[in-house]
């Protein structure tokens, strides 16, 4: 009898963990959204394999900054931006509020583009496919409880499938991936540097952290499942970054072996077709289509957290419109801005994109160095503050960013 | 203008001398059930010296700077039920009694009374412009708010309605923020009245018409007229609608003559004909206290009758207390009263006239305040018809109206209420 007791047990297990489960799996497969994806396929083919080892400390870096977000939504049951409010003084959150708005508008705009993208390599025009798409994202949001938003967006995670499907058409040397996934090879020279912070800030970002922490604690987790969600985190990561990696294979095998160099993710997929077939074009496009649905869903709702936390404001998907107007508002908001950049021509759409990277890179490093201040407060976080490991971990990667940004912005 | 925690925190702290001791890290209050918290102690940070904290009676002031009374006063010991107002309510979030979020503490208000000029947390700071003066753009705010016209809402949160604070959880209000209404007007007059002047006026202006009217009346008169003529004119006309007539007249009687006029022409002709018939008597008079609001039957009905004739009349509907209903024949002249329970518990089919007290005692419009209240107390009276020289009904004047000429309205308050 004593494996039946087990399967039951097993089975408990697993039930909690469904129950916490998503949170980190959405965040970690947004952040390979249309921005992303082009990221990976400059990067890969730029500098080919070379680029993979880059990707596995990624991962362990957003696994960290994700962990910590979870850990203090769980503990605490507020938002990252509430802490902040909280314990740093208005000011500050206010600053913090202004650039995470400024930067998510961006991107959110970023993931319109992505979808008009997408859609024109099925010869669809993007007057249709865009207002579609923005429509389907708010009805979802605006009309569905938490559960079922959750269920959608984790499905549209599946696009990474075609990534996968894609990667293996190309047929690579599986030998010489397998050996670039932990030999570094690093470049002393700015453009290469550059590869690396954008693929960081692809990656780990202040809205991954924000919605994170917001989701848990509107998920209400406990102490008690707080594993699961530590599971969920660390699941999450390494299967965006699976993904990631898949991206950069693809374009590896392909363009970097021809020499062909892109820089947007559409460009990848067109310059596919030659080498890997139509059917590779396709598999891109309806993975730039699923990232970018998928971002375009929750960057919006990153934003609307911040901004309800900050001023205290009624916030989360499990309120009417009546109860939460502000949090809908934005929401609308941020969607229409995102979809009419795209779709009026003549709007300065890259100009507020950079603008929006800027954000971003100078957002991050103080984002970083705030969650360390409060994982790390005996009032907060009582037994649950972050170890030494992790702390060390956190530490070099601000000052990692921090580097990085002056690099972008000075003259190396 | 009340002071605020944001211009108190960080400040400077001196001792009379003009020696400097530190700054100020925080204010402690004690917790209390309801009413105004009181501020126990300051906390003051030296460098690296351990946390200071001073009594309140050893503070002589907090603003602009924090003034000690003693270069060495002794140290506040903490009893346990102080709440720090900058570490466990400045920047939380507000929750109503549901637990749905609303706002965020931006701010505490703080109020000087009492004869020692002691302080007291009077309410929690919410607004728009208690945000931009944590930014800094106070002033910036208010120009924009001068340039178009308006003035700048407080929008405080009296301290009565935040529930005892509680440390890691979110500040919870007492109420519904969309039922804070729903306390009784005598409470929200409370309120009002305890608060400083310009968030009382804020509070006053984020209620509705009716309750706003509740609440003036239940206000020192010596005030209403002045909280009143803080409102816009045309708010002000529409409260007066929902006042009571002989309290909409007591208020417009004490202001000078052009303001009067300008509201009576923005009220409703029907209300505003009752209370300018009103005003026409002098204030201290039976004519001066009275209220057209009261319920008339025709002559000649029977029980039944009038008891439908009640349902579908508009007086009737009016007049919120209805302990009697009056008589009058066509000429407006009263033929009897009766109480509603006489009339309730009558059989149906018999003739009103014949259950009715055909003499009630009455009163002249002229007579005076004092009288009235001397005849309402002599016959246990809950209300006395006014009855001119002809007959003619023109009010009553209710029991709570009369002894306002013998007991002070702040007595008034603690009598049970009728209604």
């Amino acid at each position: 009898m004593a494996w039946k007791r087990r399967l039951q047990y097993l089975w408990r297990r697993m039930l909690l963990f469904a129950a916490v489960f998503g949170p980190g799996l959405i965040t970690a497969s947004a952040d390979n959204d249309a921005p992303g994806i082009a990221t990976y396929s400059m990067a890969g083919s730029t500098y080919g394999y070379t680029f993979l080892w880059i990707v596995v400390w990624i991962t362990l870096g957003e696994v960290i900054v994700q962990e910590m977000a979870a850990r203090m939504g769980t503990l605490t049951g507020k938002g990252l931006t509430d802490l902040i409010r909280e314990e740093f003084g208005l000011k500050l959150t206010v600053l913090v509020m202004l650039g995470l708005m400024l930067a998510n508008l961006g991107t959110t705009m970023a993931q319109f583009a992505g979808i008009a993208a997408s859609a024109e390599l099925f010869g669809l025009t993007r007057y249709i496919a865009v207002p579609i798409a923005g429509l389907a994202v708010w009805v979802l949001v605006v009309k569905g409880s938490y559960h079922r938003v959750e269920k959608v967006l984790l499905l549209l995670s599946a696009y990474a499938i075609a990534y996968v499907i894609s990667a293996f058409m190309v047929r690579p040397p599986w030998g010489e991936v397998t050996r670039n996934l932990f030999v570094p090879t690093l470049r002393l020279e700015r453009p290469y540097l550059l590869a690396v912070l954008a693929t960081v800030g692809t990656t780990i970002t202040p809205w991954a952290a924000v919605y994170m922490q917001a989701a848990t604690a509107d998920k209400g987790v406990t102490p008690e499942n707080y594993k699961s969600a530590r599971l969920d985190c660390i699941i999450g990561a390494a299967t965006g970054n699976v993904v990631s990696g898949f991206i950069i294979i693809c374009t590896a095998a392909t363009l970097f072996t021809l020499g062909i160099r892109v820089e947007t993710a559409e460009h990848a997929a067109m310059a596919l077709a030659p080498v890997a077939g139509p059917w590779a074009t396709h598999l891109f496009g309806i993975g730039l289509l699923g990232a970018s649905l998928l971002a375009a869903s929750v960057l919006p709702l990153s934003t609307t957290y911040a901004v309800c936390e900050v001023f205290g404001w009624e916030r989360g998907l499990n309120h009417t419109w009546g109860d939460a107007p502000v949090f809908y508002g934005l929401f609308t908001a941020s969607i229409v801005l995102g979809a009419v950049v795209v779709l009026v021509p003549g709007l300065p759409l890259f100009a507020f994109m950079w603008l929006s990277q800027v954000a971003n890179a100078l957002l991050l490093p103080i984002v970083l160095v705030l969650m360390l201040k409060l994982a790390n407060d005996r009032r907060i976080m009582k037994d649950w503050r972050n170890g030494r490991a992790t702390n060390a971990a956190v530490t070099a990667l601000a000052v990692l960013v921090t580097l990085a940004g002056l690099l972008m912005f000075g003259r190396w | 203008m009340g002071i605020y925690l944001s211009q108190i925190v960080g400040k400077a702290v001196w001792d009379l001398q003009g020696q400097k001791i530190g700054r100020c890290a925080d204010i402690l209050v004690r917790e209390r059930e309801h009413g105004p918290a009181q501020v126990r102690a300051v906390a003051i940070e030296r460098g690296n010296e351990p946390e200071l904290l001073v009594p309140a009676e050893h503070v002589a002031s907090l603003t602009p700077g924090v003034v000690l009374k003693s270069a060495t006063p002794p140290p506040y010991v903490p009893q346990g039920d102080e709440v720090r107002l900058r570490s466990q309510v400045l920047d939380r979030q507000i929750v109503d009694v549901e637990g749905r979020r609303l706002v965020r503490a931006n701010d505490l208000q703080l109020v000087r009374h009492g004869a020692e000029g002691r302080y007291f947390v009077s309410g929690v700071a919410a607004g728009v412009s208690s945000f931009l003066r944590r930014l800094g753009f106070e002033g910036a705010y208010a120009d924009v708010l001068k340039r178009i016209g308006r003035q700048p809402l407080a929008e405080v949160i009296p301290w009565q309605d935040v529930a005892p604070v509680e440390a890691d959880a979110p500040i919870r209000l007492r109420v519904a923020k969309s039922k804070i209404s729903r306390i009784n007007p005598v409470d929200i007059a409370d309120i009002i009245t305890e608060l400083d002047r310009q968030s009382g006026m804020a509070l006053l202006r984020s209620l509705d018409n009716e309750t706003a009217a509740d609440a003036i009346q239940e206000i020192e008169p010596e005030l209403q007229a002045s909280m009143l003529t803080t409102l816009p004119p045309e708010r002000a006309a529409d409260v007066l609608e929902e006042m009571d007539p002989d309290s909409a007249a007591d208020v417009l009687a004490s202001l000078e003559d052009a303001h009067r006029d300008n509201l009576l022409a923005l009220m409703e002709e029907e209300e505003s004909t009752d209370v300018q018939k009103l005003l026409a008597y002098p204030e201290d008079t039976a004519g001066g206290i009275m209220t057209t609001e009261y319920t008339t039957i025709p002559t000649g009905l029977t029980v039944g009758q009038a008891l439908d004739y009640l349902r579908q009349s508009a007086s009737a509907r009016e007049d919120e207390t209805m302990y009697y209903v009056h008589i009058a024949d066509e000429n407006g002249r009263l033929r009897g009263v009766l109480t509603l329970r006489d009339l309730v518990m009558a059989d149906p089919s018999s003739p009103v006239d014949e259950i009715m007290e055909r003499h009630p005692i009455t009163v002249n419009p002229t007579v005076s305040q004092r009288e009235v209240a001397r005849i309402v107390a002599k016959y246990n009276l809950l209300e006395v018809p006014v009855v001119d020289e002809q007959g003619v009904l023109h009010g009553i004047v209710t029991v709570d109206d009369a002894i306002d000429a013998v007991i002070p309205t702040a007595w008034k308050k603690r009598l049970p209420h009728f209604y």
